[in-house]
């Protein structure tokens, strides 16, 4: 069966490695919605960085779930 | 069509206020009568409105935005993903129209709600007056004279959203249009 556009695949807390982007890790703090071209799902995640945390709005596709226990 | 923003405004966040307004309204005939119950009713009701309308800014701002980057290529998405997100007034402040100009302006036009419908300023007078209200219901703060809160006010701003609302996807519509020679979504 074709995965819906709209398919939630991280939830709220997920760890997750960003593809194209350099530093660590960060984390799903928000799902936003249906709201990427397609009806993709949109997750806001927080990324540590210094001097100060900063937030994106990705894709499923810059995202990749880190296991809880790595 | 309008944006996925908008539908979700019209279909979800619309009926969700006019569920608890017909509470409020259920409030106001009780007998005996329950002044406080009403009141804070009438207070809650306020903050939901303004975080709805606060919302739908937000979801169409993200909309916009991902409709933009997905013009180029991946590894200069996330970069530019970023800077859209960056300080964006509507993750904290409330949906006013500095805040609107100030966000929505990053896609590089000026923001003139006013003008874009007859009827916005008279809704932009009622966004103010909703967000002054929304600041006395979530700090408890001072009543602010002369803007009494009752049910046909909050009717009054919510059709005033309303209205905001489809103006500013008209808005994001044309310029997206523009800037990107094609349509951003179905109109």
């Amino acid at each position: 069966m074709a995965e819906k556009k709209d398919a939630i695949l991280f939830k709220v807390g997920d760890r997750v490695k960003i593809r194209y982007y350099r530093g660590g890790p960060g984390r799903i703090v928000e799902l936003r919605g249906p709201l990427a071209p397609g009806g993709k799902m949109v997750y806001r995640v927080l990324v540590r960085r210094k001097p100060r945390p900063v937030y994106n709005e990705l894709t499923d596709e810059f995202l990749e779930l880190i296991p809880a226990d790595s | 069509m309008p944006s996925t923003s908008l539908l979700r405004w019209q279909t979800d966040r619309m009926p969700r206020l006019a569920e608890v307004e017909a509470q409020c309204a259920a409030s106001l005939v009780l007998v005996p009568p329950q002044p406080n119950l009403v009141e804070e009713n009438l207070r809650g009701n306020v903050l939901l409105l303004s975080a709805h309308y606060q919302g739908f800014c937000r979801d169409l701002y993200t909309e916009c935005a991902q409709i933009v980057v997905s013009k180029v290529r991946p590894a200069l998405r996330l970069l530019i993903l970023e800077q859209f997100i960056a300080h964006r007034r509507l993750d904290h402040g409330n949906p006013n129209l500095q805040n609107l100009k100030a966000d929505y302006e990053r896609f590089g036009f000026t923001l003139d709600l006013p003008a874009a419908d007859p009827l916005n300023p008279a809704r932009l007078t009622n966004l103010d007056l909703l967000n002054k209200w929304r600041n006395v219901a979530a700090h408890h703060g001072t009543i602010p004279a002369g803007i009494p809160l009752s049910l046909p006010a909050l009717q009054g701003w919510r059709n005033s959203c309303d209205g905001l609302s489809t103006s500013l996807d008209a808005i994001m519509y044309n310029e997206l249009r523009q800037i990107l020679k094609r349509a951003p979504w179905v109109p």
